[in-house]
């Protein structure tokens, strides 16, 4: 069983790399870097084909960044059974820890009536979000899910405290850094052009850091002793447990890697996106969910097959439909896959009624 | 004692119809990916009889099981219940058909009351109905007729006291009797026993064995799968033996049981099953 | 401070409470009776907004409007229900907040603007005179008591008597249906499914009625949320739902007076935290743009916390609840 999955893995990573690697190569060999003052949508209308492809380059590379953000809900739902609702705001979190760390504007805690100032160097500030991430899921595991499972709270039960958590972390996070739209970073990016087509360059870098990121959970996955036991809980809890595997302590690694990656995600994002607010990882959420759940839910590899998908299909769809509305294209996808295969793309054929 | 005059000359054979069969099943086949668990040829059971299906672990008697009762679908095959078609029936249809099943890990809804239990099981009640629901008048007699069937049942199992009581609070052994209690309340004609054992402590079997004999008594057809050879030499009429998917022996207990076929099945799959003859 | 208290204590008959506790009665028959996990009740309630709205401004008779954001309740809710009954406590979840979020994005763009009026949605002065005109209050603020109100438009004693109606009446019909056969088969299907199927019931078309029943109640709850706010998409989204569950999951789900509780408790809760933010906690503290979401955030803890150590709430019985280990 888990050599035929490996095979599949090895080959998604294989392929995720060969693209990065093209665009990598596609922009430096072809592209000019032309200074952009800001993203504005293109001034001539190209044609259907133009934009479809233009469409396929986003749609990819949002689809990657997704699945860094995603992986970490597919990682606990698999070791846990909880859906956590909470995962789109631990996303914005790593973009807003980043932004208190990295801006030169004044910033503050709620409750603590003193302004501080960091504006650490992005890689510093964004390094520093991610250990920060990563310990709120240590004390997320520590005080809240453990002692719930302990305590055999029903998974659905479960469901409903993160719902909670989301609506905490939400209202916190807009607490924190109020309403508007913030940038991580102040540089002015700039955009490479190949053709008719065109790439920012903090888009390649996401994608290049996010894919490495990618590759490197992979490894972690197949290669590593833990990692075969996460993906061993995954498969069939009990067995695990009973072959000797600590699972409580796999369980606190899956949430603060999850929880790490989510907000690396979230970073990559607001990088890719310009910009990030108090709730761009909530609007994601769906989004997450849907990507999981196409991959297969559980399926760490999964997500990523799911967020291509769900990127390419949200990007896409812009061609063909209002772009006010390329959330719900993606969203009906999530239904129709829970319709014809509910058990995703990769997942294993069990009952799902 | 087991009553096999019904069924006395007919042959030992897997799939030998029967003079009256309540039950019938053709060419029943279950499939998991590329694991077939079911391959039935033919299956019949005998009205008035109680009918148990053995097999060792992992035979595919609980798929079979469920197979029959619409509670799984199968990949191909027939089968009738009582003169119907069984194919296409859904679980639900199949037990207003008159074939009722327990579960193997009990179903004694804990949130509602043992009485409430009992309503639950009562058929033709107008007020499940959602509009006729309000209207009070319209069901509150046959509410009072279902109590009282509920009762009846209840004091034959011993259980009257406890019909107020939270289902929760009852003991293993009288879930088991409340979810074959209310089972009867839907009038079967056929009551089918998923390990009717499993999980009872011995001071019960004894009564749970003479509630299954009192159901052939009324007139209902059993069919049970069982791990339990003592119950099944006890009170089977006849016995079906499946082994990988497949039906492999009928026939009486004591001449199933002494089958060399169905001694390998056992032995090879199951090392702990006593076939040996009932000392007591 | 006494001002303060009276604005606290107008929360607990506003509209928008009622329009909450009418949500939640909804909800009741999806989780409490029947242990659906239904997450988009908000898109039901946007259904019943907009239904009512674009009807009226289309020039159909007040009792029509309503009928037609019944049906498309009904409609939607068949839609829903058809393939996701089937699915699994989880992936139900998902997939009617995946449904009302697809029908918000559907209200709110640009697509349709001429119907529902995209972002903005339907103004309040196309379709709220419908329903003002029928007010037997006079047309100006009117003080009962100590409570000051406008006596017909938007947020009105009309509207307040209407809608706290409406929850009496939708409160004695749960009342009746949850003691009734009916209930009892949609209770047992919320302990076990395969044994209710035992007993011959049709689940699936159980579950569906309870589904469609509970979001009829959620579109009604939308019109009258409209009828005192606005009929715009935003304020409809996932939150909102997680709103209506805390709601019902404080007061107690499965019980009758649990969603006005909940509802009521909620709203009061909520204003007072306000109110005493504003007084109690200096500016440098907490700024008074951070106070809604700080009372948010105490809310978000407060489910987490009922959740854990109170599931049936504070009228709920232990027994009777939907969360099976």
């Amino acid at each position: 069983m888990i050599s035929r999955l490996d095979k599949r893995f090895v080959r998604a990573a294989i392929l995720l790399l060969v693209l990065c690697a093209g665009f990598v190569v596609a922009s430096l060999v072809m592209g000019s870097p032309a200074a952009a003052a800001e993203v504005a949508p293109l001034v001539t209308t190209p044609s259907t084909g133009t934009l479809l492809v233009q469409q396929i380059i986003n749609g990819l590379a949002f689809g990657v960044l997704l699945a860094l953000a995603s992986v970490g809900l597919s990682l606990i739902y698999g070791t846990t059974g909880v859906s956590n609702f909470a995962h789109g705001e631990q996303v914005a979190l790593g973009a807003v820890l980043c932004y208190f760390f990295a801006t030169t504007e004044p910033v503050t805690i709620p409750l603590i009536p003193v302004e501080m100032s960091f504006g650490w160097p992005l890689p510093l500030a964004a390094a520093a979000a991610i250990i920060l991430a990563g310990g709120t899921g240590w004390l997320q595991d520590k005080f809240l899910w453990n002692p719930l499972r302990k305590r055999r709270v029903a998974v659905l039960q479960q469901m409903i405290v993160s719902i909670g958590l989301s609506l905490a972390l939400l209202n916190l996070l807009q607490w924190w850094i109020g309403g508007e739209r913030l940038r991580v970073t102040n540089t002015i990016g700039t955009r490479y052009t190949f053709g008719d087509f065109y790439i920012d360059r903090q888009t390649i870098i996401s994608v290049i850091i996010a894919t490495i990121a990618l590759v490197a959970v992979s490894l972690f996955l197949l290669k590593t002793r833990r990692g075969r036991a996460t993906r061993a809980i995954s498969d069939n809890p009990a067995l695990a447990s009973a072959s000797g595997i600590r699972v409580d302590g796999i369980i606190r690694l899956v949430w603060v890697m999850a929880m790490a990656l989510a907000a690396l995600g979230g970073i990559l994002l607001a990088l890719y996106e310009n910009g990030f607010s108090y709730d761009s990882g909530g609007r994601l959420l769906l989004l997450m969910f849907a990507a999981v759940t196409l991959g297969g839910l559980g399926q760490a590899f999964g997500a990523l097959v799911g967020s291509i998908v769900i990127g390419l299909v949200t990007e896409v769809s812009t061609v063909f439909i209002n772009p006010d509305m390329k959330y719900a294209a993606a969203l009906a996808i999530l239904i129709v896959v829970l319709l014809v295969r509910p058990q995703g793309i990769l997942g294993k054929s069990e009952r799902v009624g | 004692m087991p009553d096999a005059t019904t069924l006395s000359g007919i042959e030992h054979v897997p799939g030998v119809p029967k003079p009256d069969a309540i039950l019938t099943a053709h060419g029943v086949l279950r499939q998991f990916g590329g694991l077939t668990a079911v391959d039935v040829e033919h299956f019949e059971v005998q009205r008035h009889t109680i009918t148990a299906l053995i097999g060792p672990n992992g035979a595919g008697k609980s798929t079979f099981f469920n197979l029959l009762t619409g509670f799984d679908t199968s990949q191909d095959g027939t089968g009738t219940f009582d003169g119907r078609e069984l194919r296409g029936m859904s679980s639900a249809q199949v037990a207003r058909a008159g074939m009722v099943r327990t579960f193997q890990l009990t179903k004694a809804l804990e949130g509602m009351s043992v009485l409430e239990n009992m309503r639950l099981g009562g058929q033709d009640q107008p007020g499940e109905n959602f509009f006729r629901a309000f209207v009070a008048p319209s069901w509150r007699t046959r509410e009072r007729e279902l109590t009282e069937q509920a009762m009846d049942l209840l004091a034959r199992f011993k259980l009257d006291t406890k019909a107020k009581d939270s289902a929760g609070s009852l003991s293993g052994g009288q879930r088991k009797l409340l979810e074959m209690a209310r089972a009867l309340m839907t009038k079967p004609t056929m009551v089918m026993l998923d390990e009717p054992m499993a999980g009872v402590n011995p001071a019960l079997t004894e009564s749970l064995l003479d509630h299954i004999v009192q159901l052939k008594n009324e007139g209902m057809t059993v069919l049970f799968v069982e791990h339990d050879m003592h119950m099944v030499r006890r009170i089977s009429d006849w016995v079906a033996v499946m082994a990988q998917g497949k039906l492999i022996a009928e026939g009486p207990p004591n001449t199933v049981m002494a089958n060399p076929a169905v001694q390998d099945a056992y032995l090879g799959a199951h090392h702990d099953t006593d076939l040996s003859e009932d000392k007591s | 401070m006494g001002d303060l208290l009276t604005d606290v204590a107008m929360q607990a008959f506003a509209p928008a409470t009622a329009a909450f506790v009418l949500a939640a009665i909804g909800l009741n028959y999806h989780f409490g009776l029947t242990g659906l996990l239904n997450m988009g009740q908000a898109g039901f309630m946007l259904l019943g907004m907009y239904g009512f709205a674009i009807s009226i401004r289309e020039g159909l008779p007040l009792w029509l409007a309503v009928l037609v954001a019944m049906g498309a309740a009904v409609l939607f809710g068949l839609l829903l229900g058809w393939p996701t009954l089937r699915l699994r406590g989880d992936y139900l979840a998902i997939v009617t907040i995946a449904a009302a979020e697809i029908l918000r994005y559907g209200m709110r763009s640009q697509t349709f603007v001429s119907v529902t009026g995209g972002a903005v949605g339907v103004p309040g002065n196309l379709f709220k005179w419908a329903f003002e005109n029928l007010s037997p209050f006079p047309s100006q603020r009117v003080t009962i008591w100590i409570f000051t109100m406008h006596g017909t438009k938007s947020t009105s004693w009309w509207l307040v008597v209407v809608a706290w109606t409406l929850v009496a009446l939708l409160s004695l019909m749960f009342w009746r249906l949850s003691k009734s056969p009916w209930g009892r088969v949609l209770k047992g299907i919320r302990e076990d499914e395969d044994a209710v199927r035992s007993l011959g019931k049709n689940v699936y078309w159980y579950k569906m009625q309870a589904l469609i029943i509970g979001g009829v109640i959620g579109a009604l709850a939308g019109i009258v949320w409209a009828l005192g706010s606005a009929a715009q998409s935003d304020a409809m989204g996932r939150m909102t739902t997680f709103w209506i569950w805390t709601m019902l999951l404080l007061g107690g789900a499965a019980t009758v007076f649990g969603p006005i509780l909940g509802s009521i408790l909620f709203w009061v809760g909520l204003a007072l935290i306000k109110g005493l933010a504003r007084l109690y906690i200096p500016q440098d503290v907490l700024p008074t743009t951070a106070i809604e979401p700080f009372s948010l955030v105490l809310v978000g803890v407060g489910l987490i916390l009922l959740v854990v150590f109170r599931p049936q709430g504070i009228l709920g019985n232990k027994k009777e609840l939907a969360f099976h280990a």
